[in-house]
């Protein structure tokens, strides 16, 4: 979705506005925001700018506060302005996913219609989010040249493990780029990533479905933009729906997967990878945390690889498959998912997904019994690490999907050559 | 008397000859017909096979989901088993085209017939093809859902899926053939009905408690596995 189905006395508003420097998204997934208190705290963090700073606040608040758009919202300083839009209601259909993205999409178009200097998108729910916040993700692009802010989180050991095991690792093995939080789900663009995103999603609309979260760094890093990454502390995330795990990794690899086949001329040329700038300082993390009953997860891995064997083999190459029964007959105490094992099995999945081997929604919700496996893995082996380990863990976890870009080349170059 | 005789072996000779003679265009007209129909189906047979052969279809044919039929194929290649087929078909319409060329009324009869019998065995065909595709799918689906909920029977419930649409597909391929008439839809229902029976019967009756078991056991591993542990996936 972009602007084109924002109703017309809407789309009349935000043309209406003339222009902004700054537009910033507010997008809670449970739209329980409140308008005032969102145009204050944009209003705190612009207000710590060095430069007056017009700024429109974007918000899915849809039950929120329609009436005061395009009027002064907050604060009354001379130099810097907060005007609140509040998004229409979002459409019934598709998942919960589906109508995070269109509200990304539409922060966008906002920001393209009204020549934003700088966008700044926040998903993460309102409790934890401070001016501060705000700040971090703005001061880099309006105030350093920086084209992508991407989030820094303090987390648990056992929290972000999609974005651990699969979205970060990958992002940098194809990329070149060292970003924790490729998918985000807070960042901070420069007008110039802006128009790029609109300009791409624009071309890509016939062919590939608009994800613009899930191409977020390939945009970037396609370009020839700055990305640096800030600290903006803890995330506070709803808890975890087991029984939906397969949705879960359908709905978010997907994107992802489909961003890997429409950006490969582009990663192939890649070779290695290099920190990005960061700012803030991030506080520790707790060392608790630890303690989580696998038996499950073992449970679910052991039964996929004694029923899933036909469809993964129409992935997975058959010495991949034969550590997999191997890795299934282990005690939970020697349950080790090896590093180049899990990367291969990620590439064998982005292979898969790009030659369609079997329907794309069977082959990532078939993914889900190994990504348990890992899951089981990682906590094993990392249950009495403390935060320092963690990270020299999942630094040995990313260098290991660098280690294994090549076989990737070799496979998407040459997939017959390789077929299972 | 043996003029006569002779007269008559005469009169019989002339009328099986002429009835021979009239016969000839006819035979010409068949063996024309066949060798007609032999150079195209051998045509297009080169020209499918090559084709086939360019896409690697007996690679592709068991991620398809017809990973038996290189078994029942010549060679072990559906290409040659399609190609063959496909040649096999031009070659009987040809000699059906050559038959009705004989202008008897019981041989135009029969090709009048047999091409009228060929959309209901086309069609046959492809039900039983959107058959195998569907059932291969949805015990896919099955397969993959009831594993993600960790149930322990997901072979079983993906297998019981891919009968059930199998021999819907087939009743429904034997009706269009008009094989069996009555019989097939008799059997049909109730076999359809007898497994619906007997699965409610399972459910409800005797694995009752085993199930309500299961499924609190379920209900309760992944309620209490989401609130104790601090695991998150973004």
């Amino acid at each position: 979705m972009a602007l084109d189905t924002v109703p017309q006395p809407e789309l009349g508003q935000i043309e209406g506005m003339g222009g902004a420097d700054l537009v910033v998204g507010l997008l809670d997934a449970e739209h329980k925001g409140d308008a005032g208190a969102a145009c204050g705290m944009v209003h705190e963090a612009i207000g710590r700018l060095s430069t007056a700073v017009r700024a429109v606040v974007v918000s899915n608040n849809s039950t929120g506060n329609p009436a005061p758009t395009g009027q002064p919202a907050a604060g009354d300083s001379q130099s810097s302005s907060v005007l609140y839009y509040s998004l229409p209601e979002p459409k019934a259909a598709g998942t919960p996913f589906e109508r995070l993205m269109d509200a990304y999409q539409v922060v966008f178009a906002v920001g393209g219609r009204l020549g934003a200097r700088a966008c700044c998108v926040i998903r993460s729910e309102p409790r934890t989010l401070t001016p501060q916040w705000i700040w971090r993700l703005v001061q880099p692009v309006l105030e350093m040249g920086f084209d992508l802010v991407a989030p820094r989180y303090t987390r648990l050991k056992m929290e972000g493990l999609l974005n651990r095991s699969i979205l970060s690792p990958l992002s940098r093995a194809l990329y070149g780029e060292r970003v924790q939080n490729p998918m985000g789900p807070d960042f901070g663009l420069s007008g110039k990533l802006l128009d790029r995103i609109l300009g791409e999603n624009a071309l890509k609309r016939q062919g590939f479905p608009i994800h613009p979260v899930a191409s977020m760094v390939s945009t970037t890093v396609g370009g020839g933009l700055q990305i640096c990454e800030s600290s903006l502390g803890t995330r506070v995330q709803p808890p975890t729906n087991w029984a939906d795990v397969s949705s879960l990794l359908a709905q978010v690899l997907g994107p992802v997967f489909l961003d890997v086949e429409s950006n490969a001329p582009s990663w192939q040329r890649i070779r290695g990878s290099r920190p990005v700038p960061g700012f803030g300082a991030l506080e520790p993390a707790s060392a608790e945390g630890g303690g989580v009953d696998v038996s499950r997860m073992l449970e679910s891995f052991q039964l996929g690889t004694q029923t899933l064997q036909d469809v993964w083999g129409l992935v997975l190459p058959p010495g991949t498959i034969i550590e997999l029964r191997k890795l299934s007959r282990l005690p939970a105490e020697q349950f080790r998912m090896t590093d180049d094992l899990w990367a291969s099995i990620v590439y064998d999945f982005v292979l898969g997904h790009r030659l369609r081997t079997i329907s794309r929604d069977h082959l990532l919700r078939s993914m889900t019994p190994i990504y348990l496996g890992w899951i089981a893995s990682y906590a094993i082996e990392l249950e009495t690490a403390g935060p320092q380990d963690v990270e020299i863990r999942l630094e040995q976890l990313s260098a290991a999907y660098e280690d294994r870009k090549p076989y990737l080349l070799s496979r998407w170059r040459w997939p017959d050559r390789f077929n299972p | 008397m043996w003029e006569q005789i002779g007269q008559a072996l005469n009169q019989s000779m002339v009328r099986v000859l002429s009835q021979l003679a009239s016969l000839l265009p006819g035979i010409l007209a068949l063996i024309l017909a066949l060798l007609v129909s032999a150079v195209v189906a051998g045509v297009l047979a080169a020209v499918l096979r090559r084709s086939l052969m360019s896409v690697e279809f007996d690679r592709r044919l068991p991620r398809w989901g017809f990973p038996t039929l290189a078994e029942w194929s010549p060679s072990k290649s559906p290409t040659l088993l399609v190609t063959r087929a496909i040649a096999l078909i031009i070659m009987l319409i040809g000699f059906l085209v050559g038959v009705s060329a004989f202008d008897v009324a019981l041989t135009s009869q029969l090709v009048m017939r047999l091409f009228e019998y060929l959309p209901n065995v086309l069609a046959a065909v492809v039900v039983l093809v959107a058959g195998t595709i569907i059932a291969r799918f949805l015990a896919r689906s099955v397969l993959i859902g009831a594993v993600n909920m960790n149930l322990q029977y997901a072979p079983l419930l993906s297998a019981g899926v891919k009968w059930l649409v199998m021999v819907l597909a087939v009743a429904m391929a034997l009706e269009h053939l008009a094989i069996g008439g009555g019989i097939i839809r008799m059997a049909f229902a109730i076999l359809f009905g007898g497994i619906v029976l007997a699965l409610a019967l399972a459910v409800g009756l005797g694995s009752k408690e085993l199930v309500s078991r299961s499924l609190e056991r379920e209900a309760s591993r992944t309620a209490a596995q989401g609130s104790r542990e601090p695991v998150s996936h973004l």
